[in-house]
């Protein structure tokens, strides 16, 4: 073998994939005074950031990718956990926006007509609708969660199958996978 | 409780850029002078992020903000929508003189209007993914506002809002009503349609199995009744020579009954025969045809094994119920009707009996129509994601062994399998419930028909042959009645592959070519792009205002990043998509205006992704011009460089390719892809990263071979290799969706903008593997030295 390549393959090792993430001491957050997040990093002001989740499904509050409005990256969050409570609030806030999804409590009716698939539900007290297409692409099942997304692309969020009534779990069975 | 807002719009004039009179009342009611509106959009959240009516829209003065309520009163019968009730409770303005650009961020579910207020950066309206054309609209309308002071509507060009005219919801394109507002015997009419052109053959069918019905009704009369009543009871006294002479005339006439009933049933397959595989055919070439219409959009939203299910088991499921189904449903129900008629004369007391059970046979059928149609289409999905699968894991194959996943692969493949089968299960347990049911019913109402009868019999109401020809009839409704339970689920089958089939004729190209659509006599090849504005998605713009000038028989190199939109462009001169805003014009028209076969006919496009279909290739070659010639072949192949390769097989130019045939590497298949480029001889040719996947020699061979075929032709080659665009005449750097340096090579690098510094990232990421590939060096390009002094 090529002596360089040992040499490559030999530097490959978990330490040399580590990623750096930013801490609360050289990082903070806070609102502008037109709604939006800025954020101070290592004494530097960035007026506008936006925080996009690497795992959005999975660990919706850790490894948050924080990038100026021209998605430019400027640090990784390991967990947001580890920033002051107020921190945390205002990092939720913007996530919240970012990542709006309603809880969808109920089923009330799902019908098909010629590949569409309209749904009746309720989130929290308001019965809303909205139709799907495409439902293997559209309704996406995790361990206990599962995401349907609409035909405008609007997502909704079914955040715990077991915690729906019986009879919304009945009229929603048929369609997952 | 409050009916909220369903996230689809709802119908309104605000597309249009104004408002109901009764919001316009309601706004005027609450303190704005709403006369001087210029355009107005309606959204559905407030600007804290919850779900509230919102109404936008601007004056000469200001920028006005209103939430409230919209409420929707509607009939009670079929919930038609009478009137909208507003309520405006808050209202905020900005003045235009403080706004500077509207611009509109998209989210993963939601959108948001932002604006500069006095240099401070605002957030003035939020709304979900329905509502973002209409916003985006409104920021683009509001810009040219306040650069112009004139209106301009959105371009009659850009992509049209597909909403349902009754109910406002998403609508699939080319359909007025969206799928939830059409009538529901539109399925089960239009599915007749399909078999409108077999008509004669299925009346054939029907007037045959009818007869035969008509003979088998008639049986138990001969059989059971005349044998009992007439011979075996003997109630005339007749001597035994008499009544055995009786009795052969009888087998005699059941015998020639069941003969004729036998030619009956042959006659009716045979013509069932000779029409079953046409009627197939004519289903599937239905859906194929109308999948050809399809533009590239429809197909990267749909799975392939979702698509070939349609093709396939669709057009069988249809096919087998109209066929089989149809025919049989009616004279299954004719039998049924013809018995009961007989069971009446013979008794009506019992048959009075027999009918009450009829409701609830009706309404298992009911159910069962419900519980079974949700089952299918659960069956259906598992289907197609196994379908999915296994192609994935075939095209996969080589990256499944180099990873060692082929367990890994069994377990996930297991997994949707077993789910696969649970729902199979599921179904299979659901049929042997109802049958089972509807036969006990039968079972249950025999044995009472029975016991009520031998009271009639022993009475004297009724003869022993009457009550046993009665039992036989009872029995003979046993069959016909399962049929019919059955068909519920056959029915909910047929009619779930009926909507996925509609939903395939019913889709409308998204590129569709005008009537009166203008031919080239003589194509130059010049290429006009003006201010072209391109997005897949709305608010995600790939390319922005981009304008560029080709003259015929120049080449034009395109370089950027990935992702910068260099293949957006080529695909929007092929005219595979729509601009958005802008136009592409060749020889000075509109794509969107020119005939489409004669466009993509004069455009060559040699793109990264590389298909071989199946056959030869020779077959594969010609496919643009399958009247080619073998020298038109083997010259387009020398021209490729694919020549030397193609006779090294041992089939040479006949070569099985595609799935299943020769295996080719990357850039053998790219070779090939040119040659059937070469062949079309297309005026305008777009080599998109044609040469990405050869060796250093082979893509110079090519690049001579292409150098020659330049000549009279205008090229466009898309390259990250810098050093492919040597001849180009003219290059254009494309950055985010616009151009952001454009000139020959040489005045590039002397400029030493953003081309120069790719340049030399090329250059020097060579040096460092040791490569000092001397054609990248521009021509009369100056010294290393010199350029870093320069930098």
């Amino acid at each position: 073998m090529n002596p360089s390549t040992q040499l490559s393959a030999a530097s490959i090792t978990p330490e040399t994939l580590s990623t750096e993430y930013v801490s609360p001491a050289v990082c903070s957050f806070y609102e502008t005074p037109g709604g939006f997040l800025g954020m101070r990093l290592n004494g530097e002001d960035y007026p506008r950031v936006v925080l996009t989740r690497a795992l959005p499904l999975s660990l919706p509050e850790s490894y948050l990718c924080i990038t100026d409005v021209d998605r430019k990256e400027l640090c990784i969050i390991e967990n947001a956990a580890d920033f002051p409570e107020d921190q945390q609030a205002l990092i939720r806030k913007e996530l919240s926006q970012r990542y709006f999804c309603p809880d969808v409590t109920a089923i009330i009716a799902i019908k098909e007509k010629m590949g569409h698939f309209y749904f009746d539900v309720k989130v929290g007290d308001y019965p809303m609708s909205f139709t799907i297409r495409d439902l293997a692409k559209n309704i996406r099942c995790t361990d206990d969660q599962i995401i349907l997304t609409d035909v405008d692309g609007n997502r909704f969020l079914i955040s715990d199958i077991g915690r729906i009534d019986k009879k919304s779990r009945r009229k929603l069975e048929p369609y997952l996978y | 409780m409050k009916q909220h807002p369903p996230f689809p719009d709802r119908p309104g004039k605000e597309e249009k850029g104004t408002f109901p009179p009764a919001l316009l009342a309601a706004l005027n009611a609450a303190g704005l002078n709403t006369d001087g509106l210029l355009w107005c959009c309606s959204g559905d959240m407030n600007n804290d992020g919850a779900f509230q009516d919102a109404w936008l829209c601007f004056d000469a003065q200001g920028l006005y903000t209103a939430c409230g309520s919209a409420k929707v009163d509607r009939a009670k019968r079929r919930g038609k929508k009478l009137e909208t009730t507003y309520t405006v409770e808050t209202i905020s303005s900005v003045p235009l003189t403080d706004l500077s650009e509207l611009s509109t961020e998209r989210y993963v579910s939601t959108g948001r209007l932002i604006g500069e207020e006095n240099g401070l950066t605002v957030s003035l309206a939020r709304f979900t993914l329905g509502k973002l054309a209409a916003f985006d609209t409104f920021a683009r309308v509001f810009n040219t506002y306040r650069e112009t002071g004139e209106i301009h509507p959105p371009d009659a060009h850009g992509k049209p809002e597909h909403r349902c005219r009754k109910c406002g919801g998403p609508c699939p394109p080319g359909m007025e009503v969206c799928p939830k507002c059409s009538k529901n015997s539109a399925t089960a009419v239009r599915l007749f349609r399909f078999f409108g052109g077999y008509v004669p053959q299925i009346a054939v069918i029907l007037f045959f199995m009818l007869l035969s019905a008509a003979v088998t009704v008639f049986i138990p009369q001969i059989s059971t009744r005349s044998l009992f009543d007439n011979i075996l009871a003997n109630p005339d006294g007749a001597p035994a020579a008499e009544l055995l002479k009786a009795l052969g005339v009888l087998v005699g006439s059941i015998f020639g009954i069941r003969a004729l009933n036998t030619v009956l049933t042959v006659i009716q397959q045979y013509v069932t025969a000779t029409v079953m595989p046409q009627v197939t055919y004519d289903i599937k070439v239905k859906i194929f045809a109308a999948m050809q219409r399809l533009s590239v959009n429809f197909y990267s939203s749909k799975q392939t094994g979702s698509l070939m299910e349609r093709i396939i088991q669709d057009a069988n499921n249809i096919y087998w119920f109209f066929i089989e189904g149809v025919p049989s449903i009616i004279i299954e129900s004719a039998t049924v009707v013809g018995i009961l008629i007989i069971m009446f004369v013979m008794n009506w007391r019992l048959s009075l009996i027999v009918t009450a059970a009829v409701p609830l046979i009706g309404l298992t059928l009911y159910f069962g129509d419900k519980l079974f149609r949700g089952m299918h289409h659960g069956n259906f999905l598992f289907r197609s994601k196994l379908s999915s699968m296994v192609s994935d894991n075939i095209n996969g194959q080589r990256v499944i062994k180099a990873f060692a996943k082929e367990d890994e692969e069994f377990g996930r493949f297991s997994d949707v399998n077993e789910k696969y089968r649970r729902a199979e299960l599921k179904l299979a347990l659901a049929e042997a419930t109802l049958i089972p049911s509807v036969e006990a019913a039968v079972i249950i109402l025999s044995a009472v028909i029975l016991g009520m009868g031998g009271v009639y019999v022993v009475q004297g109401k009724m003869t022993a042959g009457t009550l046993l020809s009665y039992v036989v009839y009872l029995e003979m409704l046993r069959q016909p009645m399962e049929f019919l339970s059955w068909c519920a689920n056959w029915w909910s089958r047929c009619a779930d592959s009926a909507q996925r089939v509609f939903e395939v004729c019913d889709a409308e190209p998204e590129i569709t070519e005008k009537e009166n659509a203008v031919t080239f006599e003589n194509l130059r090849g010049e290429i006009e792009i003006n201010e072209l504005e391109f997005e897949y998605e709305p608010a995600r713009p790939v390319i922005k205002k981009l304008s560029l000038h080709i003259n015929p028989g120049q080449m034009l190199g395109i370089v950027g990043k990935t992702g910068a939109g260099k293949t957006t462009i080529a695909n929007l001169i092929a005219r595979l998509y729509d601009a958005k805003e802008g136009s592409v014009k060749i020889d000075g028209v509109d794509v969107r205006d020119l005939k489409l076969s004669e466009l993509r006919r004069n455009i060559g496009l040699v793109s990264q992704d590389i298909y071989l279909f199946i056959g030869t290739i020779a077959d594969n070659i010609r496919y643009a011009k399958p009247d080619a010639s073998m020298d038109e072949v083997i010259a387009a192949a020398k021209a490729a460089s694919a020549h030397d390769f193609i006779m090294k097989l041992p089939d040479a130019y006949e070569t099985r390719v595609g799935a299943g045939g020769q295996k080719l590497s990357g850039g053998e298949r790219q070779r090939i892809s040119i040659a059937r480029t070469i062949i079309q001889n297309p005026k305008i040719l777009i080599l998109d990263e044609a040469t990405a996947a050869m060796d250093t020699e082979t893509e110079r061979n090519i690049q001579n071979s292409l150098a020659k075929l330049k000549n009279g032709r205008t090229t466009i080659a898309i390259a990250h290799r810098l050093s492919t665009l040597r001849d180009a005449d003219e290059l254009a750097v494309i950055s985010e969706g616009t151009i952001v340096e454009q000139g020959p090579f040489r005045d590039l690098i002397e400029r030493k903008g953003e081309f120069y510094r790719q340049y030399k990232i090329q250059q020097e990421a060579l040096k460092a593997v040791g490569i000092a590939d001397d054609s990248d060096a521009p021509p009369d390009a100056p010294p290393d030295g010199e350029e870093d002094d320069a930098k």
